[in-house]
């Protein structure tokens, strides 16, 4: 049987925290659409490295099954994502997210 | 006997219901001969009761029939009952008999109308209305048929209606006679109060003075309103625009005097309440000085003998205020027979000149129309009480109980009537010369046409002869120093409380007499004979012919500010408040609808700060909790 | 909490070179003006990531981790980037001024709770590690929970990969073309 070596696994879930945060502010605060995609990812794998680190922590694999069921979901998403900014370049819209409110009530 | 009552009122309503189902099934003959034929059957159950009682012992004439309990609350309970004892078979025979032969009247006035079904059953609804307004066995049935017969004089006054002054004279009606419905009502409340009870026993219970005084009052003010006496009386003259017929029914023979009967059926409250007996006493000399005065300038021929009638109730009146309820029934059985003559020989008349009842339009029509003649001559004679009319019979008995009830309120009732009796001489006559007498008229001359043989003249002409024959000989029933039988029989349920002595009554008719032929000399000097000039007397004529300024004053008292309160409500309620605040909400909703739509942005950037905000809230919200 | 020891030291070395890296590229995806850059940046943190997952005794999903997300997703990512060209560049940033406050305070008021919540709720538990064996997060293992614990999670997941497979072919395809040309007469 192995022991943790290393730090706690606090300290990971602490870097988790950080990166989602951040993540979540870019998500926020840019207004390029592939930025803000590219800040999603950035929370998708804090999200994932709090899942490994407990799965490590309690000794459980399914943390690690839910990080890559995570992982193809991210990707996925990442498809369909990736597909509307191109179809919007199509378009000659302007990729602000700023501009895009059409939605608008 | 029970079942002849239960005939008598329920006859008419069956041809009611079968006119207005029947539609246009039915022809319009066919409706008006149902009708006829209705109240035939109800004159067949009434002289039936009649004589169910005759053969009864004098104590025993009161049944009370009773269908089912009507009404409970409470300890209160009310059953729809039929009272059948001499006053109510009095008037069920007067109502139905009197009330068949203007129905058959009206097939032959009413012929050519296109709504003919629709009159039938009104009239039809009316008889039963005051059938059962006279045989009710309690006051809240005796209230529902006053109700009806408001209702239906509402809805014949208002017959043509396109006409907008029939509507608006039914209308009229209709309001004052809920403002007696109204006293009424309070009356009733009263006694429900205190009494717990609306048998007409329980009028003779003990109250205190101030109940018993306004429940009279209440009964009084009911009774003043169908009875056109005054105050309440502005609408009968415009009741005129009903078809005749429906004058003669509803606003001479029958509905009009169900006031008489009310204060008969209920005398022992007023009784008990004396100063109120006199009022209604008072009010009834009052309205017969005043209508016979109002009559001798009026020139629509059916407003003369609507004045007239107001002013022959007014008699009725003092009748029944001094305690002589006998003959107040009495001069209301003649009244109904010589009435309804004079109004359906002048149908006749107002038939023959193409509907035209100006009188200034009209001379010598004796010639023309001989038999109309006779008949209204018979009609006028008996209005006036001359010898041996049937008038003579009834009128002065009434003035001989006023003299009876004594001191100097009755002797001023006495004089009223007295002069009242010269008034009726002059205006009835009056009338008659200037309708009948002298030369034909341009107008008549080029309008005339006679009757022909037809089921018309047959139904016009009967019911006139059969009146006329009863009002020759109706009186000779009672004459009241040497045999009274109509007081014997309506003794047990309405006992008078004068009795005249034999002066009085020698006294009173002598007087009655000189005064009304008195009258009628007055009349040909001035328009039969034309040997004296109409007298001119400018602030009279203006009065009188402004109906003592009554109309005005109602319309300044009443109507006037009545418009103005509800035009400020509607002005400042019901517009803001009530109508824009439907369409106030709409709009609100729709603001606060733009004002959450501003939400939406449409900004990615602010959905997502929103998520991550209500992520951070919520956060915290669930440690606290946990 | 410092075992000092020689496996330790370098295990906690590696940690925090590692973790720095993770940190940094991760600010430097946000931060960068151009989306290029980003896209770089970001693949730095999925090799950071990775390095900690195998600190964490989860070979399978380190390797998962490279090969599909920064070799597959990534390059899918600077292919779009590229397509795009100079069309992607947009201003940093604007929009009403409350929202980047808003924006700081919420993302700051996220870490706070994380931190605190964590702190709260599972110190205890966090204080000791399990000690696992040697065939967690191998790929055998992984294996294994698919096929028998998490077989649905796998068929759904499968499914999942089918249907953006599907819409991503529906949103590229091209439109169809409206005659441009009428028959001239």
């Amino acid at each position: 049987m192995i022991a943790l070596l290393g730090p706690e696994i606090s300290w990971y879930l602490a870097v988790a925290g950080f990166l989602f945060a951040t993540g979540s502010l870019g998500v926020l605060l840019r207004r390029n659409p592939l930025i803000v995609l590219l800040s999603l990812e950035i929370m998708l794998n804090g999200a994932n490295l709090a899942l490994i680190g407990f799965s490590r922590n309690l000794g459980d694999g399914g943390g690690q099954i839910f990080a890559l069921a995570v992982m193809a979901v991210a990707a996925s998403e990442v498809v369909v994502g990736l597909g509307l900014v191109v179809a919007l370049n199509r378009k000659r819209v302007t990729l602000d997210v700023d501009r895009l409110n059409t939605l608008r009530g | 006997m029970v079942y002849g009552a239960w005939i008598c009122l329920l006859s008419p309503l069956v041809a009611a219901c079968l006119i207005t189902l029947g539609g246009v099934r039915v022809s319009r003959r066919t409706a008006g001969f149902l009708a006829t034929a209705s109240c035939f059957v109800a004159f067949g159950g009434a002289v039936a009761s009649f004589i169910g009682l005759l053969g009864r012992d004098s104590s025993q004439r009161e049944i009370l029939s009773t269908a089912w309990t009507w009404v409970t609350g409470g300890s209160y309970q009310s059953g729809l009952q039929v009272l059948i004892d001499p006053l109510s078979v009095f008037m069920m025979l007067v109502v139905s008999g009197v009330g068949a032969l203007i129905v058959w009247y009206s097939i032959g006035y009413m012929d050519g109308d296109d709504e003919e079904r629709r009159y039938f059953a009104y009239m039809a609804l009316f008889v039963f209305s005051m059938l059962l307004l006279v045989q009710g066995g309690n006051l809240l049935l005796l209230l529902a048929g006053w109700g009806m017969v408001g209702l239906s004089s509402y809805l014949l006054i208002g017959y043509w209606h396109e006409r907008p002054s029939a509507v608006a004279a039914a209308k009229k009606a209709f309001v004052m006679n809920a403002i007696g419905d109204a006293t009424m009502a309070l009356a009733f409340f009263l006694l429900i109060k205190e009494g717990n009870s609306l048998e007409f026993g329980i009028l003779g219970g003990e109250f205190s003075s101030t109940v018993t005084n306004l429940v009279a009052l209440g009964l009084l003010g009911g009774a003043v309103a169908k009875s056109a006496q005054i105050p309440l009386h502005t609408w009968l003259p415009d009741a005129m625009e009903g078809p005749t017929p429906v004058s003669a029914l509803i606003h001479a023979a029958t509905m009009v005097t169900a006031g008489v009967y009310l204060i008969a059926r209920t005398h022992a409250i007023f009784e008990a309440a004396p100063k109120i007996a006199d009022l209604a006493a008072g009010l009834g000399a009052l309205t017969l000085l005043v209508a016979g005065l109002i009559a001798l300038v009026q020139v629509d021929i059916k407003r003369v003998i609507a004045y007239s009638t107001m002013s022959q109730i007014g008699y009725m009146f003092v009748g029944a205020g001094v305690g002589s309820y006998p003959n107040a029934m009495f001069h209301l059985m003649t009244h109904a027979f010589f009435k309804a003559l004079l109004f359906m020989a002048a149908g006749i008349v107002i038939h023959a000149l193409v509907n035209e009842q100006d009188i200034r339009k009209m001379g010598g029509l004796r010639q023309l129309a001989p038999k109309t003649y006779w008949a209204f001559l018979i009609g006028s004679l008996a209005l006036v009480g001359i010898f041996p009319f049937a008038g003579f019979f009834s009128k002065d008995s009434i003035l001989a109980a006023a003299l009876a009830h004594g001191g100097w309120y009755g002797y001023l009732l006495w004089a009223a009537g007295l002069i009242g009796t010269l008034l009726t001489g002059l205006y009835t006559f009056r009338l008659l010369f200037i309708v009948f007498w002298g030369e034909p008229s341009a107008f008549v001359r080029e309008h005339f046409h006679p009757l022909g043989r037809d089921v018309v003249a047959v139904s016009l002409a009967i019911p006139v002869g059969v009146l006329s024959v009863l009002s020759i000989v109706g009186g000779w029933i009672q004459f009241s120093p040497w045999w009274h039988p109509v007081e014997t029989w309506l003794q047990t349920v309405a006992e008078p409380t004068v009795s005249p002595a034999s002066w009085q009554e020698w006294l009173s008719i002598a007087l009655s007499l000189l005064l009304g032929l008195s009258g009628i000399a007055v009349a040909w000097a001035i328009y039969g004979a034309k040997r004296v000039a109409v007298p001119r007397i400018a602030w009279a004529q203006r009065t009188f012919e402004h109906k003592f300024w009554f109309d005005e004053a109602y319309d300044a008292l009443f109507y006037a500010p009545s418009v103005f309160l509800a035009n400020l409500l509607r002005r400042g309620i019901e517009q803001p408040v009530i109508a824009d605040s439907g369409r106030d909400l709409g709009d609100d909703t729709r603001d606060l609808g733009g004002l959450v739509a501003r939400v939406q942005t449409g900004l990615l950037r602010t959905y997502a700060l929103a998520i991550a905000s209500s992520v951070a809230v919520l956060a915290v919200v669930f440690v606290i909790v946990k | 909490m410092l075992v000092a020891s020689a496996g330790n030291v370098v295990v906690w070395m590696v940690w925090i070179v590692a973790a720095f890296a993770c940190l940094g590229s991760g600010v430097a995806v946000v931060s960068f003006s151009s989306p290029f850059y980003s896209a770089l940046a970001l693949i730095g943190n999925l090799g950071s990531l990775a390095v900690l997952y195998l600190l964490l005794n989860a070979e399978f999903v380190a390797a998962a981790q490279v090969l599909v997300y920064a070799g597959a997703v990534m390059v899918m990512f600077l292919f779009v980037i590229a397509y795009i060209g100079p069309r992607s560049e947009s201003p940093w940033m604007g929009g009403p001024g409350w929202q980047a406050v808003g924006a700081v305070l919420a993302a700051g008021a996220l870490l706070v709770e994380i931190v605190v919540v964590i702190s709260l709720k599972a110190s205890g538990q966090l204080a000791h590690s399990e000690h696992v064996d040697a065939t967690f997060g191998t790929p055998a293992y992984i294996g294994r929970l698919f096929l028998t614990d998490h077989l649905l999670a796998f068929e759904i997941t499968s499914i999942v990969l089918l249907v953006a497979a599907v819409g991503g072919v529906i949103l590229g395809a091209h439109s169809r073309r409206s005659p441009e040309e009428v028959p001239s007469l």
